[in-house]
This record gives C-alpha cells, sequence and structure tokens, in this order.
C-alpha cells in the first residue's frame, strides 16, 4: 500500500480541492485484500467490492459492456468509486475528446484507492465530482451535454442515498430546463377516477409544450358497460377482456400510424401484456403511472414487466414488490392537482348557502369513513356529506346532499371553497383509519389548490409534500372532533395554513410538475432520445448550428422557427411543397428518401 | 462518354422483365458503361444478365434502418451518413438512370444518382405528370384494357429503345447444385417444376389442384418426374402430405431450400415449368425452359406473359361485362388440368382440343415489336396495333 505520496499529486493538479480534502480523510472506509491473482482487492464489511479472483478482468467486462451504449457526444458518469479498477478500464477504452467523469461521495473511500495501488497518469483524464449532492449535480448539469450513467454496482451500493440525492437534484436541474417538444401518447382508461388524471396529465403536457396524442378509450365505455347486461358472469368476463384486448389492439394501431417519442399510460389503460410486449419489440419507449394503491389493485403484477417505466404513488415496499415482479425502473411520482381546475372559487350568497358548511366530506362512501363519519357529526357544527356510494348508511342519511349523487368537479371546487373545515380521509375497506397509510391521496392537493383548509388523516408520504404549517393531520379518529373545535372559529389561522397550503401545491405539486419530473426521468435515462429532445438538441435552431450541418439541410432548417423541433416528415413535406418544379439538391433528395422508408407502416397490427 | 444506370427496384418479376429494355439499350450503345441497380437480394440475378457492366446493390434494409432513427430525430449525421452510402454504391455519377418503377422512392434514388432521370415521370420525382408510356402502362394495370404491348416491351419505351427483336437470355450460373439436388434432371424424363405459391392470394393455385395435376401426370407418364419450386415450403409440404406415398419417390420437394442462383440451375434442368404469373414462372422463360403459365386473378396475358417463343399460357377468362371500366380479378371455378396434361403428353399439336371451359389458350411469340401472343386455333400473324402505339408514343424512336 502507502501509494497516496504518488497518487495524490496528480490529483492535485486537477482537484486541488479535493486533493486537500483526501489528504486530511481519515480513509478505512475499504479492506485491502490480495486477490488470487495477486492484485489488490477490497471488501466492505463482509460485501466484495471487487473480484476476489482478478479485479482488472472484472473491470474491463464492466467497462466493455459500459461502453458500447456510450455515445460519443455524452459525457460518462460513473458511479461507484471503490479501487477505481472499473473506473481505469473505462478510461482506457474512451477516446481523446470523450469526457468521463466520477462521482466522490466520500473521500474517505477515494484516500483507501489512491494508497491501495500506484495509478499511473490516468486519473488526470477524469473529472472528479464530489461535495454537497446539490453541488455536484450541478457540475453535471453545466456539462451542457447528455450524461450517461454508468453504475459499478458493488461499489456505488455503498452510497445508494447519496447518488439518489444527486439523481433528484439533477432531475430538478434538467426538468427546468427542458425546451424541446416531444411527440407523445396518453393512453387512459375506460372510466374511473384515473380517466380525470389522464385529462389533467395531457392539459400539463401541453402547457409544456409537447405534442400529445390523447387515446381516449372513455368513448367506449357505455358499450363496455353493456357487458355488465349478461345474466351469466362468466358470459360478461370473456366479452370485456375481449374488449380490451380489442382497445389495445387499436391502441397499437393508433401508435403505429403516428409513432410518439413515449407511450404514457395512465393507471388502467387497456393495454394488453401482449401488445405491450410487441411495442417494446418495435422499439417504442412506454412508461406507466400508476395511480392506484398497488395494494388494492395488483394487476399490475403481470404488467409489472411489460412497462419501461413505472411511476407510482407509493414507496418502500412498493418499490421491491414492482421490482420482484419484473419492472425494469420504477420510480416515486406522487399525486398532484391542476391548477386551472382546481382554483379558489368565489361564490354568491345563493351558493355560499347551498354548498357551504362548518364541516364537509366529499367522497364515496368506503367501509372506513361509513364507521368514522358519524362519529365525527356533532350538534357544535353543521355537516354536509357529498358523493355517491353511500346506500344504507343510515347514520349519515340527514347530512348525506342530493342524494347521494355523484358530484361532478365544479361542484367539488364549490363545496371545498364554501367549507370552513374541509374532512380528508383516506378511503379504506376495513372499520378504522388505513393501518398502511403511505400515498396522499389526489384529494390533499386539491383541496389546498382551492385554497381550502382541511383536516387530513397522516400519511407516511405527507410530510415529504406539506410541512405542519401547510396540513393539519389528524392520528387518530378521536383527534378529529378536538381539531374541528380548535379551528372551527380561528378564521385567520386557518387562512394561513390554507393559503401555504395552496402555494407549496402551486410552486411543487402542479400536474406540470409532475410531468416535467417524469420526462427527466426518463429523458436521464435516455440521455440521446428523449434527453436530447427534451433539451432541445432537436429544434430547427440546434441543428442548423451544428457545425456538420450541409448548407442546403440549414437552409431547410432556417424556415422553421429556431425553437421548433423539427423532424424529418417536417422537412420532407417543406421539400415536397416548395422542391416541385426545380432540381434538387442531393441532401434534398436524401431527406426526400428516408422519409420514403419512414412513411411505409409499421407492421404492429 | 457518362455511363447509364437502369434503375428496377421492384421483385423478382420486374427485373426479368427489365432484361429485353436492358438488352436493347446495350444494342444502341454498345461500347457505353451501362450498369444496373437492383435490390441486393436480386443481385445475383442481375450478375446473370447479359449486357450488364456493374451491378449496384440497394440495401432498402439499411435504408429502412436510418429511416426509422431519422424519424425519431433527424441529426446532420443521417444525412451525412447516406451520402457516404451512395458514394460506395456508386462511384460516378451517371449522365441517365432510366427508372423503371413508378414507386418514387425509385425516382429519388435514380435522381441522387444521375444528371439526368427518364422514366414514368416526365418533371422530376416530385412531379406529376406521367411520361406517355408510364401513361399506358397505368390505363392498362386499372382497366385491364390495352394494345396487347407487353410491360417488357413498355420498359423498352421508357428507355426510349425499341425491344431487341429476339427473346434475350440469362446467363446459365456456374455454381454446382448442393449433392441433395443434383439428382434433378439426370433420370427420367420429363421433368416437370411446379411453381407452388405466388406473391399475391388470388394468384394462389390451391394446392388440391396441384396435386391432381401431379397425380394424373405421374399416372399418364411413367418416366416423369415432378419437382415443386419456389419459396413456400408449407405448400410444398402440404402437397406432399397429400400425395399417394407410391408416388413420392418421383416427387422432389425444393421449396424454401433453395438461393435464387440455385432455383435458376433447379429450373434449367426441367423440360418445362407450369405456375401462375410469378417471378419463377418469369425467370424459367428467361433461361430458355418453355413455360406453362396458368393465369387468373388480376394477371393478364398480353401484359405479363412468359417472355420468349413457344411458351404456352391458359387465361382464365374474364365475364363479359362491358360497363365495368375496372380490371377484374378473376378467380376460377376449375383448372385446366386436363388439358395441361394432354399437352404435357403431344405437344403444341394438342393445343386445339385443349380450351378448357372459362379458359383461353395462347402461345408465345417474338417480332420486332416484342412480345406478342396467339390464341390457340386462330392464325398466328402478329396484332398490328402495336406499331401504331409505338409510333403514337415513342415517335422520335421509330424514326
Amino acid at each position: 500500500m502507502n501509494n497516496l505520496p504518488d497518487n495524490l499529486p496528480w490529483l492535485r493538479k486537477t482537484a486541488p480541492a479535493l486533493a486537500e480534502a483526501v489528504r486530511a480523510a481519515p480513509g478505512g472506509v475499504l479492506s485491502l485484500l490480495p486477490s488470487r491473482e495477486g492484485t489488490v482487492t477490497a471488501k466492505h464489511g463482509d460485501r466484495w467490492i471487487h473480484s476476489s479472483y482478478d479485479p482488472r478482468k472484472e473491470a474491463r467486462a464492466w467497462a466493455n459492456a459500459q461502453f458500447k451504449e456510450w455515445k460519443d457526444d455524452e459525457v460518462g458518469v460513473g458511479l461507484g468509486v471503490g479501487l477505481l479498477y472499473h473506473v481505469e478500464a473505462l478510461a482506457s477504452l474512451k477516446q481523446d475528446g470523450r469526457r468521463l467523469a466520477v462521482i466522490v461521495p466520500d473521500v474517505s473511500e477515494l484516500k483507501d484507492a489512491l494508497d491501495a495501488r500506484p495509478l499511473g497518469s490516468w486519473p488526470e483524464t477524469i473529472e472528479w465530482i464530489w461535495g454537497e449532492p446539490e453541488d455536484m449535480a450541478r457540475r453535471l448539469a453545466d456539462f451542457g451535454k447528455p450524461l450517461r450513467f454508468m453504475t459499478y454496482a458493488p461499489a456505488a451500493g455503498l452510497h445508494e442515498a447519496i447518488h439518489r440525492a444527486v439523481e433528484a437534484a439533477l432531475r430538478r436541474m434538467v426538468a427546468s430546463r427542458q425546451s424541446g417538444q416531444l411527440r407523445m401518447a396518453v393512453v387512459g382508461p375506460l372510466y374511473g377516477g384515473s380517466l380525470p388524471i389522464a385529462r389533467y396529465v395531457i392539459s400539463a403536457l401541453e402547457s409544456l409544450g409537447h405534442r400529445v396524442t390523447w387515446i381516449d378509450h372513455s368513448i367506449h365505455h357505455t358499450s363496455y358497460e353493456r357487458f355488465d347486461s349478461y345474466r351469466e358472469i362468466r358470459h360478461r368476463l370473456t366479452m370485456q377482456n375481449r374488449f380490451v384486448e380489442l382497445l389495445s389492439l387499436d391502441t397499437a394501431a393508433r401508435l403505429a400510424e403516428d409513432p410518439p417519442d413515449l407511450v404514457l399510460a395512465i393507471a388502467q389503460a387497456p393495454l394488453t401484456a401482449g401488445v405491450l410486449a410487441h411495442l417494446r419489440k418495435k422499439k417504442f419507449l412506454t412508461a406507466m403511472w400508476f395511480v392506484e394503491n398497488y395494494r388494492h389493485l395488483t394487476y399490475w403484477q403481470q404488467m409489472a414487466s411489460h412497462y419501461d417505466h413505472w411511476f407510482v404513488i407509493q414507496r418502500g415496499e412498493c418499490f421491491e414488490a414492482f421490482r420482484r415482479a419484473g419492472a425494469p425502473q420504477v420510480h416515486y411520482l406522487p399525486m398532484a392537482a391542476d391548477p386551472q381546475v382546481f382554483y379558489p372559487s368565489p361564490l354568491t350568497d345563493d351558493e355560499q348557502r347551498e354548498y357551504g358548511a362548518d364541516v364537509s366530506f366529499v367522497g364515496a362512501g368506503y367501509q372506513n369513513r361509513r364507521v368514522l363519519l358519524p362519529c365525527w357529526l356533532s350538534p357544535e357544527w353543521t355537516f354536509k356529506l357529498w358523493g355517491n356510494a353511500w346506500e344504507g348508511a343510515a347514520d349519515l342519511t340527514s347530512v348525506l346532499q342530493r342524494g347521494g349523487a355523484r358530484i361532478d368537479t365544479q361542484t367539488c371546487r364549490k363545496v371545498f371553497s364554501a367549507t370552513t373545515i374541509n374532512l380528508n380521509l383516506h378511503s379504506y375497506d376495513g372499520p378504522s383509519l388505513d393501518p398502511q397509510a403511505d400515498f396522499v391521496n389526489p384529494r390533499t392537493f386539491e383541496l389546498a389548490a382551492c385554497g381550502a383548509f382541511q383536516l387530513v388523516d397522516e400519511r407516511s408520504l405527507l410530510p415529504d409534500l406539506f410541512t405542519d404549517q401547510e396540513i393539519v393531520r389528524f392520528r387518530s379518529a378521536d383527534e378529529v372532533p378536538h381539531l374541528i373545535r380548535r379551528w372551527l372559529h380561528d378564521h385567520e389561522a386557518r387562512r394561513a395554513v390554507a393559503e401555504a397550503a395552496r402555494h407549496r401545491v402551486l410552486a411543487h405539486h402542479t400536474y406540470r410538475h409532475r410531468m416535467e419530473e417524469l420526462l427527466a426521468v426518463i429523458g436521464l435515462r435516455y440521455p440521446d432520445r428523449i434527453g436530447a429532445i427534451l433539451r432541445g438538441d432537436r429544434n430547427a435552431g440546434a441543428l442548423a448550428d451544428r457545425a456538420e450541418t450541409p448548407s442546403e439541410l440549414a437552409t431547410w432548417l432556417g424556415r422553421f422557427r429556431r425553437d421548433q423541433r423539427v423532424e424529418l416528415k417536417d422537412i420532407a413535406d417543406e421539400i415536397r411543397a416548395k422542391g416541385a418544379g426545380r432540381r434538387l439538391a442531393r441532401e434534398e433528395l436524401l431527406i426526400l428518401l428516408l422519409d420514403s422508408y419512414r412513411s411505409e407502416t409499421r407492421d404492429l397490427v | 462518354m457518362a455511363r447509364t444506370l437502369v434503375v428496377q427496384l421492384a421483385r423478382l418479376g420486374d427485373l426479368i422483365q427489365t432484361i429485353p429494355a436492358i438488352t436493347a439499350l446495350r444494342m444502341a450503345n454498345p461500347e457505353g458503361g451501362l450498369d444496373l441497380l437492383c435490390p441486393s437480394s436480386l443481385a445475383p440475378i442481375g450478375r446473370l444478365i447479359p449486357g450488364i457492366d456493374q451491378m449496384l446493390e440497394w440495401d432498402g434494409a439499411v435504408w429502412h434502418r436510418w429511416a426509422k432513427e431519422a424519424s425519431a430525430g433527424l441529426l446532420p449525421t443521417h444525412v451525412e451518413r447516406a451520402t457516404k452510402q451512395l458514394e460506395a454504391l456508386a462511384r460516378h455519377r451517371y449522365g441517365t438512370a432510366y427508372v423503371l418503377n413508378h414507386h418514387r422512392r425509385a425516382l429519388l434514388v435514380g435522381s441522387v444518382l444521375a444528371d439526368d432521370i427518364r422514366g414514368p415521370l416526365l418533371d422530376g420525382p416530385l412531379g406529376s405528370t406521367l411520361s406517355p408510356w408510364a401513361s399506358y402502362v397505368r390505363e392498362v394495370a386499372h382497366t385491364g384494357r390495352g394494345c396487347r404491348v407487353h410491360l417488357a416491351d413498355a420498359f423498352c419505351g421508357l428507355c426510349g429503345v425499341l425491344p431487341p427483336g429476339e427473346p434475350p437470355m440469362l446467363r446459365r450460373p456456374l455454381c454446382p447444385l448442393p449433392s441433395g439436388l443434383d439428382q434433378i434432371g439426370r433420370r427420367g424424363e420429363p421433368w416437370i417444376g411446379l411453381i407452388v405459391g405466388a406473391g399475391a392470394v388470388e394468384r394462389l393455385v390451391p394446392v388440391d389442384i396441384w396435386k391432381e395435376l401431379i397425380i394424373r401426370f405421374l399416372e399418364s407418364a411413367p418416366h416423369g418426374r415432378v419437382v415443386l419450386l419456389g419459396e413456400e415450403w408449407e405448400r410444398g409440404r402440404r402437397i406432399q402430405d397429400l400425395l399417394p406415398s407410391l408416388l413420392l419417390g418421383r416427387v422432389w420437394d425444393v421449396t424454401g431450400r433453395t438461393s435464387l442462383l440455385e432455383l435458376v440451375s433447379v429450373l434449367g434442368r426441367c423440360h418445362l415449368v407450369i405456375g401462375s404469373d410469378t417471378g419463377p414462372l418469369h425467370l424459367a422463360a428467361a433461361v430458355g425452359i418453355t413455360v406453362i403459365g396458368w393465369y387468373c386473378g388480376l394477371a393478364r396475358v398480353h401484359e405479363t406473359g412468359p417472355y420468349g417463343v413457344g411458351h404456352v399460357v391458359w387465361q382464365a377468362e374474364e365475364p363479359i361485362d362491358k360497363s365495368s371500366r375496372r380490371r377484374t380479378d378473376i378467380r376460377p371455378s376449375r383448372w385446366p388440368i386436363e388439358e395441361t396434361i394432354l399437352f404435357l403428353l403431344r405437344g403444341k399439336g394438342a393445343l386445339p382440343a385443349a380450351v378448357a371451359p372459362g379458359w383461353s389458350v395462347w402461345t408465345s411469340h417474338c417480332d420486332r415489336w416484342g412480345a406478342y401472343y396467339t390464341e390457340s386455333g386462330s392464325l398466328s400473324s402478329p396484332p398490328p396495333e402495336r406499331e401504331a402505339l409505338w409510333a403514337e408514343l415513342s415517335p422520335f424512336v421509330l424514326r
């Protein structure tokens, strides 16, 4: 060992502050051992960081696999330090001009690496990224190039939390810099709670400038419901399954006719495993926002491996369950509100009388609500109950509005605004609060977006989204009456909380934010595909500015707005419209030639 | 002097129909450079065409892949890569490209590679004005009615040359057949090749009909042999399954087992080949084998009959409907099995008696205006209207 004095000078040349930090660090994170072939290898606790037989050979194999995916114009970002065998192997493969950065989450680990073996001069070619996660993310974002993350898992696993924090910060930065236009297809459900979410998602994506095709299956809902009229349940199930298969095929045909950059399905979208497998074969990129409780709706288990990306509203065990079921990528993406739909509603006196109450609840009659809401009735306050599926709830008949009819979004908004205290109780098919209370329902965000005051049952993921100053939570049913008394007559305090919650939603929890986040995740994963489009690399201005763009092509690109995404088809259409009757340049002919192959319909159906 | 390029990017049958035009172009300019661009899958056949100096292979799969990449996000490198591909394909620029497909893609390729293109459009690859010959071919294709100028001769017209007069022949390939196929044509006589598939469903001969023809032929010709040909190995297997096991030793099924060059060799070893209007049938005619065509669906003997002399075509007759201006898709209810057997056993002398109900029988000929067909039982004089059509569509050529 004792190689630090020889290795530190090169680090001092390229990163003097890091060199100083390494010198001062205690080291000793890794246990160093000789490998079978004689070189030094390392363990952390019981875990091998490099091969115990031949760490160089193992590193070469890893680097070769990574190198195949690494494009010339991408900055490679190595995750995992260890004894740097893998970084050395990668550095030996990269040609001049390519940039390779390595994240250093712990300088003590780097000190172990520098002390363990002589490294030579290759480390001078590496850009070392260290510091706080936010700083590291900023340095990566400032590269202004597509990033290709290359994870050496045995070493990266030591600092998973820091890597996640860097990635989260990077996603935020990337999201704020998105300027390109994607072509997206959003596949909605036939009916149900995820249907309005599909609409919010589309509206958010369009507001971000993307071109969205909505594959709307809700228009088939009436036909689907017709199958409910069969007396024999097998007939109903058979017909409904066949119908869903047909809609799935319909989706595939629509995608074939207008291929998008990304297919985003919203929970309950009728896409079968077979069609998804075919889409993958045809290189369509798919994502699913599963805005459901994964414990209740379990069809995701059969579908997990068929989507490229899953976005879920729960964490922890949920992630593990999806991964076990074969999901390639799982990300947390909480619910949100659409401020164009949910906003403070000024009410007339008549509306205030109709919709107003001291306490209200809007929602369907799940079992926990049927049991708990009657406990929260009191002569001390007026109470109104809105929503459907309350049949048989005798204790609540006196407060049920409109005979338990389903109410529309506009009415919801008015109730929220007219009510002094809105109760928000997450649904559960049991007689108590949800014992596995993790995700936060859309109602929480919608109430907040309306500037309405709410009491919401405790959720483990709520503190990440709202502070105690923004949302008042209850941890047991008994607390609710006390909280109502506490807040009912304190108008100023209620207003402060509700306004803070509304500001929080507008700043962080709209569907626009969620879509920026979703696209940033996918953009980072596919830096040369979705990432490049999001960065605006495919916009007319960026393409025209590239040095290798032939002048004839630049001329055509100059006819588009600089911030407009330009595709092969767009330029071909322009050439066809304006090129007839004159001799076309070779580049123009080649564009038309490529387009003639593009226009052949994909054989998806 | 600038070189000339012939562009034919369609299928095997179209490439074979291009041979007379290539021959005529070569006759018109014996010393000039004449190259052919065709799909790389057909290049082995292109190399057998006399008169071609250089074969250029068009790899459509590569362009498909590139188009897919470029449509996901166009980059200047995509254009650069395509440019390099074309530079590697053709080392020099052509003076004239004769484009013999109406597909816009073929016209674009011709325009990229040559200073001047001649073909179906008069005003460049983005134009819409058809050349006289292209108008004629389109009219015939839509209505099925025309002046009986063969497609291969219309290609000559597109190239501005008269048909060669004599039917041109493909060179026979030198490659040996694999040992499993080498016995074909060796013992027994006659060897009849059956092309069991077809590019279009409406031209397919049902497997039951093939079965019946094989049984009747093998029963009538004790030394006869049958070779099942084409790519459709599943049809070959089904036909074999239908045959009595005693006959199987006289039936060779090579469907799906031959390369294009091997197919040419096998065809060349047959005494006669039978099939519908398909690429392999024209290939057989082009290597000098007498063929029998069973033409149905949208196929018409006068347009795409086997090119050459002495071929026979049974043409399914369409019901007479003068009000219809569209070509009829003819699906025969019976097939000329008996009549074909009669011809196989007795030769041309049997033709007058070999007219099947719903079918007419035609024999092929060739003269200075190209291919023509005469109906069995009528005089074999060439139809006079072809000369008038050439005078109308290609007056400069005639001068």
